[in-house]
């Protein structure tokens, strides 16, 4: 038996792209109850594969996954109540809305996981209603996606997995492509389901919001290892690490003296992640 | 003040870009050009523009099962009708009916006789000659080459009925697609008894032309910006259009991968389900009954006057 | 190619439409198999991409515009009974919201350009690509050699789809109730549009898309072609004769359809006579030919038997069945053809 307030394991996880291009090497981690994780690295490090591994989308050439103390494996998925109780329990925003967001309308987007979980047309729809009206876009329910803007559309998104109410959310990228605006709802949102108890976990290379959506922090190396896992302050204090990892750039400079005003030359902010 | 660094070509006037076009030879976009331009602008107004579905029009206020329904009878009486002049009657009332929604008789009239029966009716001209249609010919054309050309009553009269056959048949698909929103357009499908995995696919097809599109429009931007020259339907032009679809595959492939984890991550186990759809109101009978009214009617009169 | 509502009779429509509904039952259930879940998402959005394919316009001389079809293309990178998904669904969007294509006659459509080109088309593909690398120039050949005839097949099929209406389907002082053009019209007419202008775009998209892929994305390659050898170092050589025999036939495949012009009368009268096939060494036409000429005949005499009125439907319906039959009987004999040489070849390597 494993603690139960671990929610989450990798152990010694590695995984091919394609069976031919390595994605992760060797990682292992826990993700306890209520923890909000930030997962760190450049572009192509293997972040958004761990995402998919925890979701259950891919799964580990070597090494095991559990979620909830049970093993996550693709003859596991093949049950039709496991599958129903893993995927309400795990969420996972996506990085390109356009891609999660392929119903119709916003209300038959939202109402799509409900559905495929079994649930009464009645009780998806009062579900829907709720959801859609916390997150201010009721006005939109009856929206075509290509009528959306970016930021609607990732409201959209989240709405889509916050309606299944899971145990655990999993973000890549959130921030990206988002005006400021649309960014800082997403932070602030994030802290609020943290607040009520939420786990999360984050996939990003924007370090200016760290401090913001994350306590912690797992890094990886471009060679798809995992380099560091501790608090995050502690992460953006190590300027060396930060560099080894292709975060920063060499000539980075950290105001050491005023914390209060810490800048990080990110590099990931210019680019849009792949 | 310039600095001495810059190169001299740099300071010089695009001779392209003379304003009189004298020095720069003016070229014709080419098809690829139109073609863009096409699929971007058309494309986009036909497909995605909803704007005449939600005005308060009648059909607008009809259910789309109804008129998916009452559509297709009035598509099959079309279809049986011989006589031109019920088809002129027929497609008079589909005008009626496009104006009764709002959707403005010249904007309609257009849209009809844009797409096809222009087309079709340059198709059909030959055929009113007695060389395709042999008959009594009733506008003589000369002789050419010891051939006796003309008109036939025979042609003229199938070509007639040809053409305003398919302006009718347009015209039900046209009021039926421009007063329904594309959701309620699969709702109605889907209540029809169309499978429910053809009507999830047709909808992600749909949504994702739209996403495509933009991924043409980014590449033909990107290409049109880097070549100043040499758009012309070359073997350039060729290969550009084979490599931005091979492309266009590529980022086609890698989207449906995602869309794929989006769906398995929701618990989609290719088992398509939907919201319960209402119930039929007895509007929606009302309408299916006078599109079979109609339709009746239509081929009663076809066999008095044949 | 997309035939309108009203050129066909509603009987045609419900002939082909009905023919359609076990091919699309059996594309389902094939393609599903074949990739699960991921079915809905890949044939979405290759229907999405076939959709916009068939947004190239090409003008040609006579004032129309032609542009390809991508169902040959689709065959040869999802394999063909998802292109028979794809190209449907491609279809559907472009009868209801353009108004091209027909709704009525989207059966027949369907079976033209989603049904027979894909299977011809890619039919040809295989037996032209045997024992290539994946990334052998001649495979992208091959690809648009199939795509060129496949387009050809499907633009006899609408063809003779609409040709045979104005013999069956004539009020009772001779004028056509349907599309007006003979057979001996429709036939060269569409063939000479589609042998010339349509079938070389057809063929040089088909060709230039798997070329730019075998350069930059060979894995999007591999899906359809799983066990293929990706280079030519990997691979033990064909013994020359077999490809040419292949060519050959492909050639003839192409070239059958000539026979057609042999019955026209107004188009066809004197180019039947000045196609003196021996100038050109095509030693193929005149069996063609002369096949075709008595069958076409045949076919004529028959409803002009009817023309009064007695049977006409009956005989229509007859001879509807016996096209749809044999029509498939070839495209499904090409394809298996090619599935069967192709698993002999893979046992043979194996």
């Amino acid at each position: 038996m494993s603690c139960v307030d671990t929610v989450m394991e990798l152990r010694s996880v590695s995984y091919q792209y394609l069976g031919r291009f390595p994605a992760l090497d060797g990682v292992s981690f826990t993700v306890g109850r209520g923890e909000r994780v930030a997962l760190l690295g450049a572009n192509g490090c293997g972040k958004s594969t761990v995402l998919k591994v925890l979701d259950g989308l891919v799964f580990p050439d070597r090494g095991s996954y559990d979620a909830f103390a049970v093993p996550v494996t693709e003859d596991a998925l093949e049950d039709d109540q496991f599958v129903t109780a893993f995927r309400s329990r795990v969420g996972f925003v996506f990085q390109n809305s356009d891609a999660q967001v392929f119903s119709p309308t916003v209300r038959e987007e939202v109402a799509f996981g409900p559905l495929q979980m079994g649930l009464d047309s009645p009780d998806v729809e009062r579900r829907v209603d709720d959801v859609l009206a916390m997150l201010e876009i009721a006005h939109l329910a009856d929206r075509a996606p290509h009528q959306l803007s970016g930021g609607q559309k990732k409201r959209v998104a989240v709405a889509s997995v916050l309606v299944m109410n899971p145990e655990v959310l999993l973000f890549d990228e959130p921030t990206a492509a988002l005006d400021p605006r649309a960014q800082q709802w997403l932070v602030a949102l994030i802290a609020e389901l943290h607040a009520s108890g939420k786990t999360i976990i984050i996939a990003t290379h924007d370090l200016d919001r760290l401090e913001a959506i994350a306590d912690r922090c797992i890094v990886f190396s471009e060679d798809h290892e995992l380099v560091a896992d501790g608090p995050t302050r502690a992460i953006l204090d190590d300027v060396a690490l930060l560099q080894r990892v292709n975060l920063v750039h060499d000539h980075a400079h950290v105001h050491a003296q005023e914390p209060a005003h810490r800048h990080l030359h990110g590099r990931g902010h210019h680019q849009l992640a792949g | 003040m310039i600095t001495t660094a810059t190169p001299e070509w740099l300071l010089q006037p695009e001779v392209a870009l003379c304003p009189c076009g004298c020095i720069g030879r003016r070229r014709k976009a080419n098809f690829v050009d139109k073609t863009l331009q096409n699929a971007g602008g058309l494309l986009l107004r036909t497909m995605f523009a909803e704007d005449a579905a939600t005005r308060d029009g009648l059909l607008q206020r009809c259910d789309a099962r109804a008129k998916l329904a009452g559509g297709a009878v009035l598509l099959l009486a079309a279809a049986l009708v011989h006589d031109v002049r019920v088809l002129v009657v027929l497609y008079l009332l589909t005008l009626a009916v496009a104006v009764a929604s709002k959707l403005g008789a010249k904007f309609f009239v257009q849209r009809v006789w844009l797409f096809v029966p222009l087309f079709t009716g340059i198709v059909v001209l030959p055929a009113t000659l007695n060389v395709i249609t042999p008959g009594r010919i009733v506008v003589p054309l000369g002789t050419w080459f010891g051939y006796h050309l003309g008109v036939t009553s025979q042609g003229a009269s199938s070509a007639a009925v040809i053409v305003v056959r398919v302006a009718t048949s347009i015209s039900l698909v046209v009021l039926l697609t421009l007063t329904t929103r594309f959701a309620d357009l699969l709702t109605g499908l889907r209540a029809l008894r169309v499978p429910r995995l053809f009507v999830l696919v047709f909808s992600m097809a749909y949504r994702y032309v739209f996403v495509l599109l933009a991924t043409v429009d980014d590449m033909y931007t990107a290409r049109k910006a880097r070549a100043v020259l040499d758009t012309r339907n070359t073997k350039r032009g060729r290969q550009f259009v084979a490599a931005s679809a091979g492309a266009l595959f590529g980022r086609a492939h890698a989207l449906s991968d995602e869309v794929h984890h989006a769906m398995l991550a929701r618990g989609f186990r290719g088992e398509a389900r939907s919201l319960r759809v209402a119930r039929v109101s007895a509007n929606d009978v009302v309408v299916v009954l006078v599109a079979v009214v109609v339709s009746i009617v239509a081929l009663g009169g076809d066999r008095v006057l044949r | 190619m997309h035939i309108p509502d009203g050129y066909l009779s509603p009987a045609t429509c419900a002939t082909f439409g009905g023919a359609m509904v076990p091919v699309w039952a059996t594309a389902g259930r094939k393609v599903k198999r074949v990739v699960r879940s991921r079915y809905v998402p890949l044939v979405a959005i290759g229907a999405a991409y076939s959709f916009l394919v068939m947004m190239f316009n090409v003008p040609i001389p006579d004032g129309t515009t032609a542009h390809a079809v991508g169902a040959v293309l689709i065959a040869c990178l999802l394999g063909p009974w998802a292109a028979v998904v794809a190209v449907s669904v491609a279809l559907f969007i472009q009868a209801l919201f353009f108004g091209d294509g027909g709704v009525l006659a989207y059966g027949a459509n369907a079976f033209n350009m989603a049904f027979v080109m894909p299977f011809v088309g890619y039919g040809v593909y295989r037996l032209a690509s045997r024992r290539l690398s994946l990334t052998s120039p001649r495979r992208a050949l091959a690809a648009g050699m199939g795509a060129y005839v496949g387009l050809n097949a499907a633009a006899l099929c609408a063809a003779i789809e609409f040709g045979v209406q104005p013999d069956l389907f004539r009020s009772a002082n001779g004028t056509p109730l349907y599309a007006p053009f003979h057979l001996s019209q429709t036939v060269p007419t569409m063939l000479f549009a589609h042998l010339t202008v349509a079938g070389a775009v057809e063929a040089v998209l088909t060709f230039g898309v798997i070329a730019y892929l075998q350069r930059a994305n060979v894995p999007i390659l591999r899906i359809n072609h799983r066990g293929v050898a990706e280079t030519d170092a990997e691979l033990t050589r064909a013994p020359l004769g077999w490809r040419w025999a292949l060519i050959g036939i492909a050639t003839m495949v192409v070239l059958t359809p000539l026979g057609l012009l042999a019955p026209g009368r107004a188009f066809g009268e004197d180019r039947a006579r000045d196609l003196n096939a021996g100038k050109y060494g095509l030693r193929v036409v005149p069996a063609g030919l002369a096949r075709y000429n008595g069958f076409w005949e045949h076919t004529v005499l028959r409803s002009y038997g009817f023309g009064a009125g007695s049977h006409p439907a009956v005989a229509y319906l007859l001879s509807a069945v016996v096209g749809i039959v044999a029509v498939s009987a070839l495209v499904l004999g090409v394809y298996g053809l090619s599935r069967t040489l192709s698993r002999r070849n893979a046992r043979e390597l194996a």
